[in-house]
């Protein structure tokens, strides 16, 4: 069975080689299926995962979370981890009012740019709510899964020309190297209704930006797109 | 109440090791290690394109004492994709490296899943030698192109600073710096990258927030027992 594996791979692959070659070596046309045995048998277990970038990291409050993260499948995630990234969540806003002197009770989450944008043409007001409370952000959060579209241009998120009207925003078709996937996240958790709340100005702490960006040499235009080690 | 919680965060935050978005030494049970996954890449490599882009890191060197250097043929990397939203995979790719070579197999549908995996070996997709500093690559009969081997790691974050953000106290409640420090300049991983044409992958039914159809995916490291 292993043998038979293993030729089917080998017979791939010398496939593959007769597409790639065969425009300049067109004598050679004689692949032979080599006989080397690979051992692929064995049971694997998960221990770790990834969705979206840095959700673990932020929002999993304890070691033990984290460590649970990592061996739950995505259809469990939302009902295992929603209220404990909500706790988490509040509790960054918590510690930073009483870090600067308010109590823990003056400073929340607040609803943010991407329910503005989900509200469309209509103003978000009393009448129209935004739509993404902590509860809703952290169930989707919860749900550790990077969606990709194939067939529209990726962004992880833009917000187009910002508040108030957000034309072009599109965003949730994926991650691209170029994509500043940490100032997205620290907007969306921390940047309130404009994205723009807690930006470092009038005594207000910088939450909304870690103040870096990408290094050009990081990427490439070709496959595998990622510059080489230094 | 509330400041009971305040404090249990605060505490919590306090006693926390050091730890890295993306994914970087997330968690203490696989921190540090040669299946500790570092980042996940999805995209479109060119606008229109009928393909889509799949880059895995594992491992970094971004620390001083992490595992860092070579695949691990005890490690089984999964790209995950679902296509009806229900967050079950539908269709999987899996890489795992033999002497100095990685083996793809894949996209399959799985006939079971969860948190166990053998390798598909009859869904055998290719195979590209690890590269040193300069990329080799290949494409398969079915046009995947591979690739695996050391990359810069392409994350940028100011995770030292990060790491105070979160603990504020009244002698440090700024946040972070404009400019900050970019700590991943400089630092390598070891990457995997497929670029896959999408009709292997299956039409998602799922769509996003804002209605667009996508996979819904993500990656698992996998040791073998």
């Amino acid at each position: 069975m292993k043998v038979y594996n293993i030729k089917f791979l080998f017979a791939a692959l010398c496939a593959s080689v007769l597409v790639v070659g065969c425009s300049n070596d067109d004598d050679n046309m004689n692949p032979v299926t080599p006989t080397i045995e690979v051992d692929f048998s064995g049971s694997f277990s998960q221990v770790d995962h990834i969705g979206r970038p840095g959700i673990n990291t932020v929002l999993s409050r304890s070691a033990d979370i984290k460590n649970m993260h990592n061996v739950t499948i995505p259809s469990m995630m939302q009902a295992t981890f929603q209220e404990s990234f909500e706790a988490q969540l509040e509790g960054l806003h918590d510690a930073y009012a009483i870090a600067l002197g308010f109590t823990a009770a003056d400073v929340d989450y607040q609803p943010n740019i991407l329910g503005d944008i989900l509200n469309g043409a209509e103003p978000t007001s009393e009448t129209n709510p935004n739509p993404v409370s902590a509860t809703v952000l952290t169930t989707v959060l919860a749900n550790d899964v990077l969606e990709v579209a194939p067939n529209a241009p990726t962004t992880y998120f833009n917000a187009g020309a910002g508040a108030p009207t957000f034309d072009g925003a599109i965003g949730f078709t994926g991650r691209a190297l170029q994509d500043d996937v940490i100032d997205i996240s620290l907007i969306l958790l921390f940047g309130g209704e404009t994205g723009a709340r807690f930006n470092g100005q009038d005594g207000f702490p910088q939450l909304v930006t870690d103040g870096v960006s990408i290094t050009a040499d990081n990427i490439s235009t070709s496959f595998p797109y990622i510059g080489a080690p230094e | 109440m509330k400041k009971i919680k305040i404090f249990a965060v605060l505490g919590i935050l306090l006693a926390a090791p050091i730890f890295i978005a993306a994914d970087h030494i997330d968690a203490p049970g696989v921190a540090g290690t040669s299946a500790d996954i570092a980042d996940f890449y999805a995209f479109e490599p060119t606008t229109g394109s009928d393909n889509t882009v799949f880059i895995v890191d594992v491992q970094s060197n971004v620390l001083p004492d992490l595992t860092y250097g070579a695949f691990d043929e005890d490690v089984l990397i999964e790209i995950n994709i679902d296509l009806d939203g229900d967050l079950v995979e539908d269709q999987v790719i899996q890489a795992i490296p033999r002497d100095g070579t990685m083996y793809f197999f894949g996209p399959f549908s799985p006939s079971s899943t969860g948190l166990t995996s053998q390798v598909a070996t009859g869904s055998a997709l290719g195979s590209v030698e690890i590269s040193a500093t300069t990329a080799i690559t290949t494409t398969t009969s079915n046009g995947v192109s591979l690739f695996a081997g050391p990359r810069q790691d392409a994350f940028y974050f100011d995770f030292i600073r990060f790491n105070e953000v979160i603990a504020p106290s009244p002698s440090d409640n700024s946040g972070f710096n404009v400019p900050g420090t970019d700590t991943f300049d400089g630092a390598n991983t070891l990457s995997i990258a497929l670029e896959v044409p999408n009709a292997l992958l299956g039409t998602p039914t799922a769509v996003n927030v804002i209605g667009v159809p996508v996979y819904k995916t993500w990656v698992t490291t996998n040791r073998k027992q």
